[in-house]
């Protein structure tokens, strides 16, 4: 049995009126591939920004490597290795790649007061930048500005910023939404590498079913911020309720 | 004899005249290749001959450009680098000019290290309404600032001298050199600019740069990318201000007395003008910037002292209009300011006489 990463214990969540995650409970073991998938609107998204810390949950607990999060700021959670990416691309548009790459860099490679910088040290951080520039074929981009590279590229140095802090976990919310087939394959090669190289955990929120059952190793299936399902990635076509809230009532 | 001037001619491109960065330390270097270090250097020469071959005025000039490239430089970080405005700078390089008002003569170094300590210090609270409010409500609060600031540097008479300002006794020196001559306070001045230069060069290319550069970007992604807002921004503010500070008490012993009238509303602007004309977020923009803000009064009133005495009069009202104008068609035509209308030229004559 693999040490649990990440625990999640009876989540709610409501806007004024609407629920939005009503009774989660889930973990996370190191070394898995965590799928959460559900039609939209079921609180994919909001169970992630519950999980990174930027909504607090009403009802609840998270707890991370055993330490309960709740009092942790997000970026606190960020440099314990709980790292996150977005649907909609939140990268920094003026900074070039290699900049981006960087930030995320000095998570894992330790870091200096600011004011004082250290060439040793930004000399680690550069050659660590590089190494995931590499491993995501991003190395020819390294001094173009995020923001004029194309979608699917964007996509990738989002990934590669949340990689190049060596998170322990990576929540990927929609890392394949928007991508071309091959984009996706390519993506989808890059996080089992970086898995099986890094030992990063993942949790995947996907609509890409077919990418979801394929990759992952556990599935949690949400809808109207209910757990559907959650288990072995083959039994998720053979659930009554999954396909009802997939497809409908008579299929 | 065909192999020999091969040979030279590799020889010369490979030494010199290479432009390629071949390894990420030369990326990392402030001049990365041959060609760079020996502009800069050049650069750094030009300046310290500079007084021995510029006559009074136009050294009074260079050192007003040095004073401006100092206080728009801290700007530049604030705005170009965090992405926070600030119409308040000025504040800033008067209170740097007034606490080096009292410490002149052989301690004017020291006077003008505390004066941008001081108004680090200031800046640092003015930082604190940036963790709640961004944009033009920033923008309205480091104006309330701005006119606070004028209003105390009127009525605190002990210490600023009111309206009248203060005095720096003529027969100052600084280690035997009369501080009355320009060209002692542009070694001064020099001392402090070339290593506040570099230091805010490192700045931008290292984490306290990545961070500014990601607040202005995206804060929500900053903040999930392990950075913190609040220092982040609260460092920027302190610097912006310790840099407009350091220029303030280079100005002051620049016009050898301190008066309100130098700090208000409008040298904001100018400021801002600096940022914005010689393109925001960069080292080589305040310089370019001050260069151009500099200049354009001196040109105007050369231009109007050609026509007549009279218009000379007025030239104070037409500076803010040529100023305004200014910021206003950088925004429109080229946001990257000056140092984007150079690096477009410079791509031009790359190719120059056959561009495909």
């Amino acid at each position: 049995m693999a040490k649990v990463l990440l625990e999640a214990q009876d989540l709610h969540l409501s806007f004024r009126g609407v629920k939005a995650l009503v009774g989660i409970s889930f973990s996370v073991s190191e070394g898995d591939l965590f799928a959460v998938i559900g039609p939209n609107g079921a609180g994919k998204t909001s169970l992630l920004n519950v999980l990174s810390g930027l909504y607090k949950p009403q009802q609840g607990r998270v707890s991370f490597l055993g330490e309960d999060l709740a009092p942790l700021s997000p970026q606190e959670r960020v440099r314990r290795g709980l790292g996150r990416t977005f649907q909609n691309l939140e990268l920094f548009r003026g900074m070039t790649v290699l900049d981006n790459v960087k930030l995320g860099a000095e998570l894992a490679v330790g870091t200096y007061t600011d004011l004082l910088p250290k060439a040793s040290v930004e000399w680690r951080i550069r050659r660590h930048a590089e190494e995931v520039l590499d491993y995501l074929h991003l190395s020819p981009y390294r001094h173009v500005p995020a923001g004029a590279l194309p979608y699917g590229l964007q996509k990738r140095v989002e990934v590669a910023r949340a990689l190049a802090g060596r998170p322990k976990l990576l929540l990927l919310d929609e890392p394949m939404a928007g991508l071309s087939l091959e984009e996706k394959q390519d993506l989808a090669r890059f996080l089992l590498d970086a898995r099986r190289e890094w030992g990063v955990t993942l949790v995947l929120v996907e609509h890409d079913l077919k990418a979801v059952l394929e990759l992952s190793t556990g599935v949690m299936v949400m809808s109207y911020g209910e757990v559907l399902y959650q288990g072995e990635p083959a039994g998720v076509r053979e659930d009554r309720r999954v396909a009802e809230a997939y497809l409908g009532r008579s299929a | 004899m065909y192999r020999l001037s091969q040979t030279l001619t590799d020889a010369f491109s490979r030494r010199f005249s290479r432009t390629v960065r071949e390894d990420y330390r030369q990326d990392e270097a402030y001049a990365s290749t041959p060609q760079g270090r020996f502009w800069l250097g050049l650069a750094l020469v030009g300046l310290l001959l500079l007084p021995l071959l510029l006559p009074q005025y136009p050294m009074f000039v260079a050192t007003q450009i040095l004073v401006a490239a100092l206080a728009g430089l801290g700007l530049h970080l604030l705005v170009g680098g965090a992405g926070q405005i600030s119409l308040g700078q000025a504040a800033f390089v008067g209170i740097g000019a007034y606490v080096s008002s009292h410490l002149s003569g052989d301690l004017a170094p020291l006077g003008i290290l505390l004066g941008g300590l001081v108004a680090g210090a200031i800046g640092v609270v003015l930082g604190i309404p940036s963790l709640r409010i961004k944009g033009v409500y920033l923008a309205i609060a480091t104006l309330a600032f701005q006119f606070l600031a004028d209003y105390v540097f009127k009525r605190w008479t002990e210490f600023t001298g009111g309206v009248a300002g203060r005095k720096l006794p003529a027969e100052a020196t600084f280690l035997g050199l009369p501080l009355a001559d320009d060209r002692v306070v542009f070694y001064i001045g020099l001392a402090f600019a070339i290593p506040m230069f570099f230091y805010a060069k490192r700045l931008l290319s290292t984490r306290a740069g990545r961070a500014w550069f990601a607040v202005r970007d995206n804060d929500l992604s900053a903040q999930l990318s392990g950075v913190d807002l609040v220092r982040s921004k609260l460092t920027a503010f302190a610097l912006s201000a310790f840099y407009g500070g350091v220029a303030g008490g280079i100005l002051m012993h620049l016009l050898g007395a301190v008066t309100p009238d130098n700090f208000v509303l409008a040298f904001s602007i100018q400021y801002l003008a600096i940022v914005i004309v010689g393109g925001a977020g960069t080292i080589l923009g305040a310089v370019l910037g001050a260069f151009f803000i500099v200049l354009i009064p001196e040109l105007l009133s050369v231009v109007a002292g050609a026509f007549g005495p009279q218009y000379v009069a007025q030239l104070s009202a037409w500076r803010s209009v040529a100023f305004g104008a200014l910021i206003l068609l950088f925004l429109i035509l080229e946001p990257r300011g000056l140092v984007g209308l150079w690096g477009r030229i410079r791509d031009y004559f790359r190719t120059w006489p056959l561009p495909y």
